[in-house]
Formats: C-alpha cells, structure tokens, sequence
C-alpha cells in the first residue's frame, strides 16, 4: 500500500499529469461535441449514435497514452527509477502500484470524458437526423446497449493506459515508447480503414487494439461487426496484457 | 607602471552557422541510436508500400466488390490511351475535310431526378458539368477523337476535346438561360469553336488540332449529363445516380455535309440498336434511360445522360500503399522530438546554448540537421519502394487504361518520391519544435502524431464536409502529395477521404505543412528564447 502511495505522490507532485488528465477529458469532449455536431443523418443511414457520441475517445487516448508512458520514462530520464526500486525492492510491486495509480487515474478522467461525450450526443443529436422520427432511440444510460458503450470506453481507456504503461516498462524511453504505442494504436486502423485488401481488413478490424477495443461502443447492427463488443474489449486486455508481462519481464530482468 | 589591458593569445573561435550545423550534425551522428532510427526511417517508409502492396487484391475483384466503374458509366479507351467516359445522345451527319456547323441552342435544362433517401436534398435541376452543344468526333465509337463547343448546367460555355481538354468561354454570355450560338469549323484536322448571342459577332474559345481525324468525320448536335451523387451521413455513404439533361436546338446549319443526307441520332451506349423513324429522323434508339430526339418544325429536342470526360477511378492504389510510409513518419516524428528533449535530459542544452548563445540559429541549425536527415533516409525508402509498388500493382490488375503505370521519373512518379520525402523532412521539424516547446519527448511525439496523423482517422469518420475542411488545415494535408489519380476539372467527383482522395491540390498540401512547420519552429525559438535552460 505503501508503494501506491508513493506513486500517488509523485503522480500527484508533477504539473504534466494534471494537464493530461485534463487533456483525457477536454479532448475526448471536444471531438465528441463536434462529431455530434458536424453529422448527418438524412432518412436512413447506417451510423451508430453512442460511437459517434463517443468519437472523442480516439483523440483522447492520446493524453492517455502520454500519461502512461511519462509516469515509467520520466522515472528512467531522471534517474528517479533508482530509488523507487530502492525504496521498493520488489518490482512486481512497483509496476502494479503504477498500475493500480494509472487505473483510478483513468477510470475518474475517463467517466467524465465519457459522461461529457455522452451529454453532448444526447443535446445535440437529434437535431441531426438522429431522432425518434428515425428510429434512433435519444441516447440514455437506461439504455442497455448504451451504458456498455459507456461503461466500456471508460475500459477501453484504462486498458489503453495499462498497454502504454506495459509498452513504456519494456522500452524506457518516451519517444520510443510513445511512437510504438501510437503507431499500434493509430496506424494499423488506418490501413484497416483504406485497405484494398478485404483479408487484411477483416484481420485487422478484429486484431487491432483501437479498432478491437472500440467495437464495445457498437449499439447497432451487432451481428454484422467483425468483432463482437466484449470480444473486442479482450482483444485489447489481450494486447494490454501482454505488453504489461513484456514491461514486467524487463524490469525484472534488466538493471535499471 | 602603466596596466596594459589583457588580450588573450588564444584566437577567438569562428561563430558562423556553419560551424553550428557542423555541430550539430555531428552530435546528430555520433548518437547511435539515432543513427539506427534514420536507417530505420529508410527501411520502413521502403518496407510498409510494399507490404502494403502485395496485399492488394486484384483490380477485378475490387470492381466487383468496390464497383469501381462508378456511376454506372463505362470505359472506353481515349485517343491518348487513357481511359475515358464517353456518353451522350448524338443528332448527326457527316462532315467533310473543310466545313462548319452552327446552331442556336434555345433552351438547356435537366430532367429526371434519381430517386433518393427521404429528406435528401435533390439535385440542382441542370447538373452543374451536363453538356449540350456542338461536337466534331472522328467516328461514333466510344473514345473516338473529338472537339466541342457548349454550354453547360454551370460553367458556362465551354470548349472541350480530346477529353482531357477543356477552355472557357466568354463568361459574360455564360448563363444557360440566355440564348446561345454555337459554331464548329473544321478545316483538315484543325477545329475551332465559336460563340455567340446574335449570330452576328462570332467570338473565337479555342481551336484543337485532333490527330488522325478521318476525312468523313461524324459533325452535330449532342446532349449528356453526368452521373449525381451527395454524400449522406458519414464515412462512405452516398447517394444519386445517373440524371438527364434536355435541350432544343434550332437554326442548324452544316456546310460541307454530303447533300440529301439526314440528320441521325445515336445514343452511344449501345451502338448496335435498330434504327427507327421518329418523326421523320433516324433514331438508334437505347433501351435504358429515356434518351431521345424530337425533331419539329427545324429544331431537335436532344435529351441525354451521361458524359464525355476522362475516366476517374475512385480508388488510388499507390495512394493506399503509400499509407504505409506512415510507419517510418512515426519514427521521423520522434526522432525530431528526440534530437532536442535528450539535451534537456542531459542537460547538454546549457552546453550548447553556452556555445552559441543565439538561440534561435541553434534551434534553426538543429531543424536543418534532422530536416535534411529524414529528408535523404525517406527519399531513399521511397525511391526503393516505387518501383516495386508499381509492379506488384500491375502484376494485380491495377493497368491501363484505368489505372496509369508510373515511371519513378515521370512527373507523378518524382512527387510522389520526393513529397514523401518532403512530408517526413516537414514532420520532423515540427517535431522538433514541439521537443524544444515541451522539453518531454512523449507530449512532443504524441502531439505531433495528435497533428499529423490522427486527421487521417477522424477524416474516416466524419461526414464530409468537415472530413475535408480538417485535412485542408492540419498538417495532414501535406498527403496529397502522395496521390497517383490525376483530377481534372471539369470531372464532377466526391473527393473522399475514405477513397484517399484530399482536397488541396499536392504542393498546396504541402504549403499547409510547411506553414505549420514554420510556425511551430518559430513559437519554439520563442519560448527558447524566453526560459531559463
């Protein structure tokens, strides 16, 4: 308990992390707010209203990310990591107290991203096309479909975190560390997105952490997505967890 | 005992900013690592095309699949080889080697909406590129050599040939409304194209020279409209389909026609359909959509669907492969933030500022350095990556006449190369100059990823208008660079992002990311400036 406090501490003392929790938030709220804003639904159309009300989390996990990997590597870069595992002898400790810090860390920022994301969808949605006229229910958290949407994007940013977290254990320097992660998150989706490959795309809608992990704020049209919403999710622990082992691999095994 | 002032013995060391890039560049090739991550920019931005490549699927099966012939419209192969759409109703005779035909076009308007999603707006009644005019064409087959002249739904008159051509008229009689003379010469194999209001005073648009044009070439009056579509919701949703566009044409006169020929009219499409008298003109009919030609009193009422432009594939296979050359962009990007922030690390920024105490040359020095860097590492990664990529594309399906095979030293072939490497020289400054802004690499490289990278998702998601305005204004615009599809003008399309289609022409694009670069280099010599090291 002792070394999550110490983490808490240390977390706690850096102006960066308040700004980067504060940017989970903002920019989750923004890019939903404006995603909400900016479509259309014109008679029928195929879009799902609590992903688009959830769009933001795609820019947000960023900030995520950022923090995740600055709460390992700022250690690293100051030579700071020695006397944490002085104080902490037992590693195994220390890579869960950060991950366990990270974790309410993400889980209190991300609810009111989400819950923020959700308020503008709910406001400004129907006024797009997306309302009872249409067959699209307002969005609400009495809403089955919709609170594991939400429920589930507060998730999906923590398994995000815990796979910087994992990512940045293993490789120790930030730039590289956050290139990876963001180059995993945010590249593969893009391939997927324009592949003239119909093989390639199927594999990585399924396999990708971003494109995996979002299908739990699927709503509609489950049946036919490549990836189920809570399979998605465990593809993304999967990827979380293995990252985590990677990092706690290396830190056992390396001088730090 | 007069004092005598000091000078040191030593001379003063030179302070030019080539010493400073020569420092610079030597702390940048002395660091091991950094000199394994530029390899590294080479060997991804060469590795990810051509992965990316060999796992296209052939160009067949993507029509079937994608219907890459859009529209409903079919290909024909150009005079120039490439492919084009050429569809229109055609009122017709032959023309001698020297001769004119003119006709005063009384009404132009389009017709026929296609049925839509409920709420839709409908389509502007005449389609802004639908056709009605004069034409001098080599034969009535499809892709045959042609020149021009007519009004269109809103771009005035015009005149086009070859497909790939196209001039403007005079804008002042440019309104369809207003009655419009239209005049075709032909003498050998140059034609010139006429406008007028009165019938009087005849202004020249322009004059083609068409190779090849046989002796008995086809002269008269045509009609098409191009296929509509409007994007709906977002990502890749769209609605429309083919329209018509009608006008009446009078006062036709041909000069150097074979005498007691009449008029016939064909509607491209399907060339082989009978003949039938309707209203005492020939008629090759279609069977599909409604076209058709009346003939009262000396004037033709000409109705037409269709188009006689280039052919544009909605799909940029090289585009699409080039995507992956955003591997090795990552990599760029931190190894700008890195070039600076690891001085902060080890505090050898007070060293430096030490030595050259004008902070803005070394932040400047610094960006050349790692410019230049990325520059040669990503020119050599997509140079080897060209080639390749273009073969395996061909060896898929992806030819001609649809899809055009690029030398790497063709005019496309060296933009996309160089503007790849552009981009990465573009990225890595602004990495460097969120580094010296943020003195952390990971907020310097998540933040420039945030700026570069991350448009190109949001782009896929949003409807598209606002997908369009963001990949107009962020860095990302800089990929247009890397487009192989070449766009003209006079071609209605919906520039997608989800059909790695970008709104700025390539090297505007890249003006957005140099400005962004710029500007960044410039807030990041400020605050350099303004702190403590």
């Amino acid at each position: 308990m002792g070394a999550v406090h110490a983490e808490w501490t240390k977390l706690r003392t850096v102006a960066s992390s308040g700004w980067l929790a504060l940017a989970i938030v903002a920019l989750t709220v923004l890019v939903s707010g404006i995603t909400s804003d900016v479509v259309r639904c014109p008679g029928s159309c195929s879009a799902d209203p609590a992903r688009l009300s959830l769009a933001g989390v795609m820019l947000g996990q960023a900030a995520v990310i950022g923090l995740a990997v600055l709460l390992v590597t700022a250690e690293y870069s100051t030579g700071m990591m020695k006397v944490t595992l002085t104080a902490t002898p037992r590693r195994e400790a220390v890579l869960a107290a950060k991950s366990a810090v990270l974790t309410a860390v993400v889980l209190v920022a991300g609810t009111v991203a989400v819950a923020g994301s959700l308020l503008a969808g709910r406001l400004l949605l129907p006024g797009n096309g997306f309302d009872v006229a249409h067959h699209f229910a307002t969005l609400s958290l009495l809403h089955g479909a919709t609170v594991r949407a939400a429920a589930g994007s507060v998730l999906y940013l923590v398994l995000v975190g815990l796979l910087s977290l994992g990512a940045a254990t293993a490789l120790r320097d930030s730039a590289a560390a956050t290139a990876v992660v963001l180059g995993l998150v945010y590249v593969l989706p893009l391939i997927g997105d324009v592949t003239l490959s119909p093989v390639w795309q199927h594999r990585i809608e399924r396999w990708t952490p971003m494109d995996a992990g979002l299908a739990i704020q699927a709503t509609r049209n489950l049946s036919r997505l490549p990836i189920g919403p809570w399979p998605g999710l465990g593809v993304l622990a999967v990827w979380a967890a293995a990252a985590m082992l990677a990092g706690w691999l290396v830190l056992r095994l390396r001088d730090a | 005992m007069t004092a005598t002032s000091y000078a040191s013995a030593v001379k003063p060391g030179r302070d030019g900013f080539g010493s400073l890039l020569r420092a610079e560049w030597t702390k940048f090739r002395t660091v091991r690592g950094w000199l394994i991550a530029a390899l590294a920019v080479a060997g991804l931005t060469a590795v990810g095309p051509i992965w990316l490549a060999g796992t296209a699927i052939n160009s067949t099966e993507l029509c079937t699949r994608y219907q890459c012939e859009v529209q409903g419209q079919a290909v024909a192969t150009g005079p120039s080889g490439a492919a084009v759409t050429d569809q229109f109703t055609f009122v017709h005779q032959p023309i001698a080697a020297s001769g004119s035909i003119t006709v005063r076009v009384t009404s132009f308007h389009g017709s026929s909406v296609p049925s839509l999603p409920p709420g839709l707006h409908p389509a502007p009644t005449t389609e802004p590129w639908a056709k009605a005019g004069l034409i001098i064409t080599a034969s009535t087959t499809p892709g045959s050599a042609y020149a021009a002249v007519m009004l269109t739904g809103g771009h005035g008159v015009r005149m086009q040939y070859d497909y790939t051509h196209d001039l403007a008229g005079n804008e002042l009689v440019s309104a369809p409304a207003e009655i419009q003379w239209l005049r075709l010469t032909r003498s050998g194999n140059t034609i010139t194209g006429y406008e007028s209001v009165n019938a009087r005073q005849w202004t020249t648009i322009g004059t083609a020279v068409l190779a090849g044009l046989p002796p008995a070439a086809q002269a008269g009056m045509f009609v098409t409209s191009p296929a509509f579509s409007e994007p709906i919701g977002s990502g890749d949703d769209t609605a429309g389909g083919p329209t018509r566009a009608t006008a009446t044409f009078s006062q036709l006169s041909l000069r150097g026609g074979v005498p007691g020929r009449s008029w016939i009219a064909t509607g491209l499409r399907e060339a082989t359909a009978s003949l039938q008298p309707v209203h005492g003109i020939k008629v090759r009919r279609r069977s599909a959509s409604g076209d058709s030609v009346t003939q009262t009193a000396g004037s033709f009422t000409v109705t037409g669907s269709g188009d006689i432009a280039p052919f544009e594939p909605l799909v940029d296979p090289v585009r699409f492969a080039f995507i992956g050359t955003l591997f090795g962009l990552i990599t760029v990007i931190a190894l700008g933030a890195v070039f600076i922030t690891a001085e902060y690390r080890r505090a050898l920024i007070r060293t430096t500022v030490a030595a050259s105490p004008r902070r803005g040359r070394i932040l400047l020095a610094k960006a050349i350095v790692v410019a230049a860097v990325t520059f040669v590492a990503a020119l050599i990664g997509a140079a080897i990556a060209f080639p390749v990529v273009e073969h395996k594309l061909y060896d898929q399906g992806w030819k001609p006449p649809v899809w055009h095979v690029l030398a790497l030293t063709s005019g496309t072939g060296l933009r996309i190369v160089l503007g790849t490497a552009a981009i990465a020289a573009g990225a890595a400054v602004l990495g460097l100059a969120a580094g010296a802004a943020f003195r952390r690499s990971a907020a310097a490289v998540t933040a420039v990823i945030g700026g570069v990278i991350v448009p190109l998702i949001l782009a896929q998601l949003l409807p598209l208008s606002p997908a369009q305005w963001l990949l107009r204004i962020t860095p990302a615009a800089a990929f247009s660079l890397q487009a192989s599809v070449q766009r003209y003008p006079q071609v209605s399309y919906i520039c997608a992002p989800y059909h790695e289609c970008y709104p700025l022409a390539p090297w505007t694009g890249f003006a957005v990311l140099t400005a962004w670069a710029v500007v960044a280099l410039f807030g990041a010599v400020y605050l350099l400036r303004r702190r403590d090291v």
